[in-house]
């Protein structure tokens, strides 16, 4: 079987383009890091997704499909995942991909389990079992229904070599040398100048058309605008930030030699607005906030247009969250008149009152973010003119991660995670204090219920109740208005003409350079 | 002026000393959590168990004055810890990127003297002329410009517009001009007013009357008594712009994609990277030292008035 399996890929491999000499060029503002798997910071994603694969893979319509794993089984508790490991997969120093790899790689995992601790399946994985050469088993402590669109992120959850792992197995200290089974493999970095990756000869699915990587280091987005504007790069690829928006948009009118596009929805920025916290624990307040903010305008002028405005905390797009509810509208004299209704009355200074105490609330914001910065003005302008009084707090990042931590805010920039943690992970994450979407949850009289219903859902194994329990959950907070959704963060890409076959992966963090092409060069690998 | 230098040499490990425990304690003043900053980079959610774990990792959980001594112990030996963003030694990856600044700064001291001497010669030469007013144009341009504005300037002229020069990286002495001369603009300006003001005074002073008074040829009068004695101030201003010069390539090398030390340390301070935030001003500390000590040197031998050590009593 596995020798079958061995000449097909053999046989694709064959078929597949001849590669080309040109190497492709991406830039990062980092180097990508020693690339170890199991580890955060300061692995770059896309580059640990490059070289490592997972079990299995989260597809853009929100689906889990195979990837390493051909099949799995869950048993009818929900506890035991069983999968059918792919055959004739090697790791790129020859090793064959099979349960004991995957096994021991679990293994190492687990080991340095704190450092995992903020993912849910890292806490629930009771054992890890190998039941043949190609059956891997795991087992939870609990049902967790988000259990494979884990196993799709692009760390802990991947494999490495066991050979090239680190003394005695582990991984934690370090591995000797970053060997996976993915298309890419590293080959060599310089520090502050650039990593190259070379194709995996070995690869399982087909040899990529380009058969290197070359990732420059460049720290600043204008630089790296020049540097795609004048040829030092083919492509730049990633979340809004990685060229300043008007040379996104300079570039895109320079078609043909530039070809530029804008992904779906991927995450949600938003304001949480707190509950806990005078004045916005008053529900009339957080709806005329989200009534009193025009975010047509303020999506068309700062934000260039390029993100969709958000109507919701989840995009309609996100699995679960297509629920019909009713947008707080933008509507000025709605957002007076239940400020008035609600006894807040203007004062001379235009400032509205209650009982003596202004409605006045702070905004926090990073400082060093000057996108953040333009719409925390335009809010405040907006909200001036229904009567509130808006403090802007500019802040480091940390600082500002600190305050979502700790609760120190009435109004504070946040954004869902994105595939494939929405929802799943990210309103799991809402059940725990350290977050500022409990902080600002944690006013409201039912948040307990709330909890619960998360729990809930988080377990549910039959897909109509699961889907019941977040349409509670969304309306639920919809109708709180603890959220100020802004507009829906978006990937951007811009490559020249003398590459083809880009288009956007499911997440952010997956880049699918081994579909990328030099121009003129047919698809159909 | 052997003593002088040894001595001059042997300060440096005590203020080496006060620098790492000055920086080490304002560091741990500011405000701000560098295991936060580590989650930020990690993209972790700061949970507490996941702040409790980062700091325990980087070495953040014991006493101040555990980790201070600790990290001097291992800096007597050459360790500086590892870095908290990349996880590598501290002190290698410094020194793998300290070159490529020297490279920089190096060329933007040498163009800026190549080019401020004459042209602040130039306009002292013709005191009142286009020549003149030419120059103080340029000089007041070249104060004035901040230097990433320029360097932007630059790569949209040279890179984008003509084509002419790599708009980044390092390798080619093309791959110099640019941030070279977008860091040495300022330096140049003042060096070239400098020697244009300080050329005037030693030409109208009464040594160099006497001089010519004397009948020596005018190359002589100017070479060694005007050109010499007005080149004392121009040393002062160029020692002091050597920080210029390596502050400037902080910001130009994020510009440049240039693979230096400035780049590595500006990351470092917004990742609240202590070790290598440590590190670097140790390194620098002796970079400047080294600096002025040069200066001091070229004083003795530009002005014989000028004696050195225990000669000077």
């Amino acid at each position: 079987m596995s020798k079958l399996a061995s000449l097909a890929a053999a046989a694709l491999t064959a078929l597949a383009l001849p590669a080309s000499g040109r190497p492709l060029t991406y830039s990062w503002p980092t180097n990508v890091g020693p690339l170890n798997p199991h580890l955060y910071a300061p692995n770059q994603m896309f580059a640990q997704a490059s070289v490592y694969e997972p079990l299995v893979t989260y597809r853009p319509d929100g689906s889990v499909g195979p990837w390493l794993a051909t099949a799995w089984t869950v048993s009818d508790d929900g506890r035991i995942y069983e999968f059918s490991l792919r055959p004739g997969v090697t790791f790129s120093d020859g090793a064959p991909f099979d349960a004991a790899a995957v096994k021991a790689n679990f293994d190492a995992i687990l080991a340095n389990r704190p450092r995992h601790a903020w993912l849910d399946l890292a806490r629930q994985i009771a054992r890890t079992e190998v039941v043949g050469p190609l059956t891997f088993r795991l087992v939870l402590k609990e049902p967790h229904e988000p259990t494979l669109k884990e196993l799709s992120l692009p760390r802990p959850f991947r494999f490495v070599s066991p050979a090239a792992m680190g003394e005695g197995g582990t991984t934690a200290g370090g591995i000797r040398a970053p060997v996976g089974t993915g298309p890419w493999r590293l080959v060599e970095t310089r520090l502050g100048v650039s990593d190259t990756f070379a194709v995996n000869p070995t690869y399982w699915g087909g040899t990529p058309a380009f058969e290197r990587l070359v990732v420059k280091v460049i720290p600043d987005p204008n630089t790296r605008a020049i540097a795609l504007q004048t040829g030092e790069v083919d492509l730049v690829y990633g979340a809004a930030g990685q060229i300043p928006s008007e040379a996104f948009l300079r570039l895109r009118d320079q078609a043909p030699a530039f070809s530029a596009a804008v992904s779906a929805p991927l995450a949600t920025r938003v304001l949480a607005l707190n509950s806990a916290r005078f004045p916005t624990d008053d529900r009339a307040v957080r709806l005329a906030i989200n009534r009193a903010v025009d975010k047509d305008t303020l999506v068309r002028t700062v934000l260039d247009g390029i993100e969709p405005r958000a109507d919701f905390l989840f995009a309609p797009t996100v699995p679960y969250a297509d629920i019909g509810l009713t947008p707080h509208g933008f509507d000025r004299a709605a957002a007076e008149r239940l400020l008035a209704e609600a006894g807040w009355v203007r004062g001379s200074d235009g400032v509205r009152a209650k009982a003596g105490r202004p409605l006045s609330v702070e905004l926090a914001f990073v400082g060093t973010n000057a996108q953040q910065k333009a719409i925390a003005e335009v809010i405040q302008a907006d909200l001036a003119r229904v009567g509130i009084a808006v403090r802007l707090v500019g802040e480091e990042e940390s600082a500002i991660l600190a305050r979502q931590k700790d609760g120190r805010f009435g109004l504070i920039f946040g954004e869902t995670w994105g595939p494939p943690y929405d929802p799943a992970s990210f309103v799991s994450a809402m059940r725990t204090p350290s977050h500022a979407d409990y902080q600002a949850q944690s006013g409201l009289p039912d948040k307990p219920a709330i909890d619960a219903t998360i729990a809930a859902a988080l377990a549910a194994p039959d897909p109509g109740e699961r889907r019941r329990l977040y349409a509670h959950l969304l309306s639920t907070l919809h109708e709180a208005a603890v959220y100020l959704p802004i507009s829906h963060a978006v990937a951007i890409e811009v490559h020249r003409s003398t590459i083809a076959g880009v288009g956007f992966g499911a997440t952010l963090n997956e880049i699918p350079f081994a579909a990328m092409r030099p121009a003129g060069i047919g698809a159909g690998r | 002026m052997l003593r002088f230098v040894a001595a001059r040499l042997a300060l440096i490990p005590p203020m080496l000393l006060g620098v790492s425990l000055l920086v080490f304690l304002v560091l741990r003043l500011g405000a701000g959590d560098p295991a936060l900053d580590y989650l930020r980079l990690s993209q972790v959610p700061p949970t507490d168990a996941a702040l409790a774990d980062a700091r325990a990792m980087l070495g953040l959980d014991r006493p101040l004055a555990v980790q201070y001594l600790d990290w001097l112990w291992r800096a007597l030996r050459g360790d500086f810890g590892l870095s908290y963003a990349t996880r590598r030694p501290v002190l290698p990856e410094l020194l793998g990127y300290l070159p490529a600044t020297l490279e920089l700064a190096g060329t933007a001291l040498a163009v800026s003297l190549a080019l401020s001497l004459p042209l602040g010669a130039w306009a002292a030469g013709h005191r009142g002329g286009w020549q003149d007013r030419l120059v103080r144009g340029i000089a007041v341009l070249g104060v004035s410009l901040p230097n990433f504005w320029v360097a932007f300037l630059l790569v949209v002229v040279f890179s984008v517009g003509l084509g002419w020069l790599p708009p980044l990286g390092r390798g080619t002495v093309l791959h110099l001009v640019m941030p070279a001369l977008a860091i040495c603009l300022m330096s140049l300006s003042v060096n070239a007013r400098l020697l244009r003001a300080s050329m005037l005074e030693a030409a109208g002073s009464r040594h160099v009357l006497y001089a010519r008074l004397r009948g020596l040829p005018e190359g002589a009068v100017m070479r060694r008594h005007v050109v010499r004695n007005a080149l004392v101030p121009v040393v002062t201003a160029t020692g002091m712009h050597v920080g210029e010069l390596l502050g400037g390539a902080l910001v130009v090398e994020t510009i440049f994609a240039w693979p230096g030390v400035g780049r590595y340390a500006v990351s470092a301070i917004y990742d609240r990277d202590y070790p290598v935030i440590q590190c670097f001003t140790l390194v620098m500390t002796v970079v400047f030292v080294l600096c002025n000590l040069a200066v001091d040197i070229a004083y003795a031998w530009l002005d014989p008035r000028i004696r050195l050590g225990r000669e000077a009593a």
